[in-house]
Order: structure tokens, then C-alpha cells, then sequence
């Protein structure tokens, strides 16, 4: 493959180079991006997928709304913008790290990712960046535009409310990369990590807020989540973009949202440090 | 049948050769599925019912519908991978060197024996939904309960085996199953919800609607749908046997990539 080129870094790493570091990690990024392109015609069938997953919504939900205007403060409008916009964004911050580390382990590759000479937690974020690149552009401005032409999605709030959303789900990209990576690395030790994939694939979608609004939740559950960094994923973006969470409410929420990442990121650090001295006991 | 108990214990010895793993791997996934219902429980603490279905019934439609799912998930993972492994790959050439049937030989070369999972959760939530509804349940319903779930395990077979079927005509992988499989979740609610035009297509064209929402009208005594009802070992029949002919057809369309 040519894009080999990028992993040997020119100098070595003590002496930090930005300019470097970026030109390395820009090389996962586009391996990332150039990997998702041959599977480019699967795209057109995830629109149908990302439809269809609104639509059942769109549908309880009108069900629901037929007795009541309005519940926890959501009218059917706004409801219908949360599911759509919700599903939107998640064919951006949506990715496979940890499945594709459970892959390279099955294939005896992850060896392979340990020689290089970057940080292996990086390169995989870097990576599925790259594919979140592609997915805007092949999936979800598509998809957008398909939810807009079929339901009445609402517009965002004001101009800065969607500013605020768009940095937001830009984040949530790097929280969903930290979960998975952390996830992945348990990859390392299990046979079978597909079990454990599913159970993590319903827990975000459903502790993200993405099939119902935090709000819905009994209030130990609200509180619980409060300290958690999942609701950081969906919800609390798609607030921003309803004008639920405004002004300097904004500010607030996208310092936790980096609080979280950095905290996540942390975590994965530590977690493959632990996984991947296991990797050598058993020879690779 | 006695080859069919052959392969099963073969794969099975294989899975449990790593104890750990497996009951790793079935509780987690039990522990997906149990996730699954947490949109009906969550809904349900700000709503009294879903259009005139109550928790308990829904509870019941969604457990229902887990029953026959896992079953097929039982044997449908070389279904997925069959483009991949059999087509691409060419591992279809084997196959017809034996002389067992190819269908066969596909379906049970690989067991999800993990899936079992959802024929328990299913079961248990159904029982459960049943005691506090206080639904009447006659001894012919034990039958009819087992006749629908096997109908609705052939329905999702028909139509997952037409898809696959498919490769033997296109090699490329376009990814039509996995937007399918995401109609399953349509039939977890009421088939009222919708509107004509998904109703008819979750009847007529992907009949996933006769593999849970029918059969689930009958079980608690919603009467609306008894004429669909008594269709459905009908409808699973005659999808199975067409998704046989495509396959065969395919069968014979078949020529090796030579690899």
C-alpha cells in the first residue's frame, strides 16, 4: 500500500515536532478516509437505514402525541426534530474502533499496531476521523437532507445555538472514539468480543439519549447520568440545537463535553497500557 | 435430522471449548437485549398506553417477536457472511461436492448458540406479560403459540435467504440486508401505528408484521386480526418455498470465481 509511507516519523520522537505529529496522525486520517471509499455504495443503503430507524419514531411518537400536546416540556415538533436531528448526527459520530480492534486481534495484526511508532490509540482515532469525514459527506448531509424533505424537522434555534451544536457534535465524535477504543481494548483479552459490542451498541443508544430524551427518565437515572459522559453524545447536543441549552449554558456544556473526552482518552491510555503488556506475555 | 444433530453437537463441542468465552459472550449479548426493552420501560413511566395498547401488551409483542428472531439468529450467521465467504471467497465449491443439500450445509455449518439468549428473555418476558394481563390462555393456545413462533422463524428465514440468494447474481456487495434487518424493529409496535402504505409492505412484501403483530393480536384476545392470524403458517409456507426456488435457481446460476 503507498500510504506507508507516513508511519516512520522523519526525526525521532523525543524531539516533538507539531508539524510532524500532524503530518502522521493526517496519514491515519486519510488511510481512514480512502478505506471507507471503497465501501462507498453501502452508503446509499444507510440513508434507507437511518430513514427507516426515523420513521418507526416518527410514527410511535405520533402515536403517543395523539393524546397529549406536550411532555416534558417537548411538543411533537420539537420531538420529532430531537429523533431526526439525533439520528443525523449519529451517522457522523458513529465508528468501529473497537470492532475493528477485535478484527486485527482475531487476524493476529494488533502486533503489527504495536511496532509502530505511534500512539496506538491515535492512530485509531485518527483513522476512524477519517471515516466520520467520509460519512459526512456520503451519509449524513445526504441523509439530512432526505429527513428534511419527508418530516417537518424544525430549524435550529438561533445562528449561535447551531454554531454551538456543531462544535458539540464534533466533540461528540472524540467522546464515542474514547468509549470505543476503551471498549476495544478488551478485545485483547476476550475470544469473542461481539456480545460485549452489542450490549455497549444499546447502552450508548439508549443512555446517549438517542431513542428518548434524558428527560423521560425516572430522576435516579437523570442524576445517575448527570455523572456520566453518555447523554454528552446526543443529547445534550441536540438540546443545543433546539434552544433548550443556550447562551452561556452552551459554554458550560461543551467544557464538560472536553472534560470528558480528555477524561475518556485518559482512561484508554491507561487501559491499553494494561492490555497490551498481555499482548507480549502471550507472544503476539 | 440425525446430520442436522451431528454438525449441532460438532459446533457446539467447538463453542464450549472455551467455557469462559461462551458465557462471556451469551450474557453480554443477554444483557443487549434486556437494553433493547429500555425505550418500551422508559416510555411507558410518561405514557399510560400506546395508542390502545397497554405496557403489558407491548411488553408482550416485543417479547414475542424475540422468540422466533432467535431462533433464526441461531443459524443465520453464514447467511451474513455469505457473499464474503461462500461467493468471493469460493468455499461454495466445497459445498457441492457433498452430497447434502447446499441450503443445508450453509445453515448449519456455524451455529450463534449465544442467540438462545433471546428465545429465553423472549419467553420470560412473554410469561410475565401474560400473568399480569390475565389474558385467558387455553391449552390449544401452548400449540398455537409453538406453530407461530416456527412460522415466524421461517418468515425471517424466507426473506433473509432471498436476500442472500441474491449473491449468486451479484457479487458486489450493495448491503441490502442490513436496512432490512432494521425493519424488524417495525415490528416490535402495534402494526396500527403506521400508516397504509408500511402496513402493506410489512404484510405483503417483507412479512415481518405476520411473524410477531399478527400472531400477538390473537394471544391477547384482539380479535381485529383473527382472519390474519389464521394466515400466517400460510404466508411463512409459501415465502419459504419461494425463497427455496430463488435459492436453487441460484444454485444452478452459480459458476466458480475459480479461486
Amino acid at each position: 500500500m503507498a500510504s506507508t509511507d507516513f508511519a516512520l516519523p522523519a526525526r525521532p520522537r523525543s524531539e516533538f515536532s507539531l508539524v510532524a505529529t500532524a503530518r502522521i496522525y493526517g496519514g491515519f486520517l486519510r488511510v481512514g478516509f480512502v478505506n471507507t471509499m471503497a465501501y462507498r455504495l453501502r452508503y446509499y443503503t444507510g440513508i434507507v437505514t437511518y430513514f427507516i430507524y426515523v420513521s418507526v419514531y416518527y410514527f410511535i411518537w405520533k402515536a403517543i402525541y395523539s393524546h397529549s400536546v406536550s411532555i416534558e416540556g417537548f411538543d411533537f415538533g420539537q420531538l420529532l426534530t430531537y429523533v431526526a436531528v439525533g439520528w443525523t448526527i449519529r451517522s457522523f459520530y458513529y465508528n468501529n474502533i473497537d470492532q475493528d480492534m477485535a478484527g486485527q486481534v482475531l487476524e493476529g495484526k494488533l502486533a503489527m499496531d504495536l511496532i509502530k511508532p505511534v500512539n496506538t490509540q491515535w492512530m485509531y482515532i485518527a483513522q476512524a476521523l477519517g471515516e466520520s469525514a467520509f460519512r459526512l459527506t456520503m451519509l449524513t448531509v445526504p441523509t439530512a437532507i432526505v429527513l428534511l424533505l419527508v418530516f417537518p424537522v424544525r430549524k435550529p434555534a438561533s445562528v449561535g445555538n447551531f454554531m454551538g451544536f456543531l462544535i458539540s457534535v464534533f466533540l461528540s465524535f472524540f467522546l464515542v472514539a474514547g468509549i470505543n477504543f476503551a471498549v476495544g481494548t478488551f478485545a485483547v483479552r476476550l475470544k469473542s468480543i461481539l456480545g460485549l459490542l452489542r450490549a455497549k451498541y444499546f447502552l450508548l443508544e439508549l443512555f446517549s439519549g438517542l431513542l428518548i430524551p434524558i428527560s423521560f427518565f425516572p430522576h435516579v437515572f437523570q442524576t445517575m447520568f448527570a455523572y456520566m459522559p453518555f447523554e454528552y453524545i446526543s443529547y445534550i447536543p441536540v438540546l443545543i440545537y433546539l434552544g433548550k441549552i443556550s447562551g452561556v449554558g452552551i459554554l458550560k456544556a461543551l467544557g464538560i463535553q472536553i472534560f470528558w473526552v480528555a477524561a475518556l482518552v485518559a482512561i484508554g491510555h491507561a487501559l491499553w497500557t494494561l492490555s497490551s503488556k498481555q499482548i507480549t506475555i502471550q507472544g503476539g | 435430522m440425525r446430520l442436522f444433530a451431528l454438525y449441532f453437537a460438532q459446533y457446539a463441542k467447538v463453542r464450549l471449548e472455551y467455557k469462559a468465552d461462551f458465557f462471556i459472550a451469551f450474557f453480554s449479548s443477554m444483557a443487549a437485549t434486556v437494553l433493547g426493552f429500555g425505550f418500551v420501560l422508559v416510555l411507558f413511566t410518561k405514557i399510560p398506553k400506546l395508542q390502545d395498547w397497554s405496557f403489558y401488551e407491548i411488553l408482550f409483542l416485543y417479547g414475542f417477536s424475540l422468540i422466533p428472531l432467535g431462533f433464526f439468529n441461531v443459524v443465520s450467521w453464514n447467511l451474513y457472511q455469505f457473499g464474503d465467504l461462500y461467493i468471493i471467497q469460493g468455499k461454495f465449491d466445497r459445498l457441492l461436492l457433498r452430497p447434502v443439500d447446499t441450503l443445508f450445509q450453509v445453515l448449519f455449518e456455524k451455529f450463534r448458540l449465544e442467540s438462545l439468549q433471546e428465545v429465553i428473555t423472549g419467553i420470560f418476558v412473554v410469561v410475565v406479560a401474560v400473568e399480569r394481563l390475565n389474558v385467558p390462555w387455553p391449552a390449544v393456545d401452548y400449540l398455537w403459540f409453538i406453530l407461530m413462533v416456527a412460522s415466524g422463524a421461517l418468515i425471517y428465514l424466507a426473506v433473509f435467504l432471498m436476500l442472500t440468494a441474491v449473491s449468486f447474481w451479484f457479487e458486489d456487495r450493495v448491503g441490502i440486508v442490513p436496512p432490512v434487518f432494521n425493519m424488524l424493529t417495525f415490528g416490535r409496535y402495534p402494526l396500527t401505528i403506521y400508516n397504509v402504505f408500511i402496513q402493506f409492505m410489512l404484510s405483503w412484501i417483507i412479512p415481518f408484521g405476520f411473524a410477531s403483530f399478527y400472531p400477538t393480536t390473537h394471544f391477547l384476545g384482539r380479535d381485529t386480526f383473527n382472519i390474519y392470524f389464521y394466515l400466517v403458517p400460510v404466508v411463512a409456507a409459501s415465502f419459504f418455498i419461494l425463497a427455496l426456488f430463488v435459492w436453487n435457481r441460484g444454485v444452478e446460476n452459480y459458476s466458480s470465481t475459480g479461486s
